[in-house]
């Protein structure tokens, strides 16, 4: 059974119909990334997942237990999902260290000096432990991005969620970011990537999701999406002739 | 002329005591008011950004309503309406009540202005950490209204001082009530209003040196 399975997605913004019947599944490890045109559906896809925003109909399974309905206890789902933003989110007021302590302290009730441990292993493991005394301000896009990612690790979640991470970056700190995304799926971080930039999606998975209008148009390698019968694919994903 | 400055000085050191105890009046309502103008302040703007629409609402016209309400208006509306209807406070509690009601709305609208220019992703990005309403309001939002603030907060403790003086009105024997009586034992109206000029400014200094102090510390980098 997949770590996510989505059946029949829809999200209604009244009469907009922003998702109309999406059907995707995440397995345990993998990395999956959804690809698609602006405004086809793609952050409100991911805010389904851990209901940030709420699905019209639909389900969507996750770890085998059904998070869509009135009972779900949302902020222990949300705990179990990392989210990575585009705009890499980071609390302005607080250092780096006390970003990824936050939670720790607050939602997992850990003490402080265990705490900072945790979070200083997974600064660490991101290069940005050398950094941990600096506010967000005083930091590259490239670093933010480290730290979004060392505070959604250090919760330990079930899988990462990455909305367009590379979209507020330039062209080096995005390969960047993508080499650091690949290396920790290695690890057997599961990930969910949203993401409208190709080179991205091309350095970190050999398949996309194409999501079009609403629903997914398309499952295939990079090759075969730029072939595809469908035209909105095929020149969505043909780099040459665009 | 020198014959009049030496008056005047001699009825101040006379009426010295009751000055000072006039001046300790006026600190007292001006840090309580301060005080409690912020905590209920940040009571009210915690309710302005609230789920509700209801409570919203209420909070706004809460903020309107006093923010457009005169202060000597409804100082006199308290101490001197309600005693028909048989309540009767100290002049130092209506003041204390009528500031109170009074600067937490326009603290409430500080840090409303604050709040309107935050990130919205960084809050977005909290909840999905899985914190609650609360933790997300004392954790994220809180730390940061309060601080983009400062300025503007520390300018009403300062407006707190100064507006104190219109206490005399509802018998509240405090700094500027005790000028008047030492101006109205010597008529020397220009040289007692001078004085207490310049020691509501001494205290205005006093509390913008402060203020720059807690502005360094606690800014924001960035």
């Amino acid at each position: 059974m997949a770590l996510i399975e989505i059946r029949e997605l829809e999200k209604r913004f009244n009469d907009q119909r922003v998702l109309a019947g999406v059907n995707l599944d995440v397995e345990a490890g993998e990395i999956k990334v959804v690809m698609g045109p602006s405004g086809c559906g793609k952050s409100t896809l991911l805010r389904c997942l851990n209901r940030l925003v709420d699905p019209t109909s639909g389900t969507i399974h996750f770890d085998g237990q059904e998070v869509t309905g009135p009972m779900v206890d949302v902020r222990l789902l949300r705990q179990k999902i990392g989210f990575v933003f585009q705009q890499f989110a980071l609390y302005r007021h607080l250092s780096v260290l006390d970003n990824v302590t936050l939670g720790l302290r607050k939602l997992q009730k850990l003490r402080k000096p265990d705490a900072e441990e945790k979070a200083m292993a997974q600064l660490e493991r991101l290069g940005m432990a050398a950094h941990k005394d600096k506010f967000p301000a005083q930091i590259s896009g490239g670093q933010k991005q480290r730290v979004a990612l060392a505070r959604a690790l250090a919760m330990d979640p079930a899988m990462i969620v990455l909305d367009e991470p590379t979209s507020a970056l330039d062209p080096v700190m995005c390969r960047e970011v993508g080499e650091l995304i690949r290396q920790l799926n290695s690890e057997g971080v599961t990930m969910l990537c949203v993401t409208h930039d190709i080179d991205l999606a091309q350095a970190i998975s050999e398949k996309a999701v194409f999501l079009n209008q609403g629903v997914v148009s398309a499952e295939a390698t990079f090759a075969a999406l730029a072939n595809h019968d469908h035209e909105a694919t095929r020149t969505f994903f043909n780099r040459t002739k665009a | 002329m020198v014959n009049g400055w030496m008056a005047f000085s001699r009825d101040l050191q006379e009426q010295l005591p009751l000055v000072l105890n006039g001046l300790i009046e006026t600190l007292n309502l001006t840090v309580a008011i301060s005080i409690s103008g912020l905590l209920l302040g940040v009571v009210v703007f915690y309710l302005s950004t609230c789920r509700s629409a209801l409570i919203r609402q209420v909070t706004k016209g809460y903020i309107s309503f006093f923010i457009g309400m005169p202060l000597i208006v409804l100082l006199f509306l308290i101490y001197y309406g309600l005693p028909q209807w048989g309540v009767r406070m100290s002049p130092f509690t209506v003041a204390f009540i009528g500031f109170t009601l009074n600067v937490a709305a326009y603290n409430a609208a500080y840090l409303t202005t604050a709040f309107n220019g935050m990130d919205a992703t960084e809050l977005e990005a909290a909840h999905a950490q899985g914190f609650s309403d609360g933790q997300v309001f004392r954790y994220i939002t809180l730390p940061q209204v309060l601080r983009l603030s400062v300025p503007a907060l520390t300018n009403q403790v300062i407006g707190n001082l100064k507006d104190s003086s219109v206490a005399f009105l509802i018998q509240y024997t405090e700094f500027f009530a005790r000028v008047q009586e030492l101006a109205a034992t010597n008529f020397q109206f220009f040289k007692a209003y001078l004085f207490a000029a310049l020691v509501y400014l001494a205290i205005v200094s006093l509390i913008v040196v402060i203020a720059r102090m807690i502005e360094k510390r606690i800014c924001i980098i960035g």
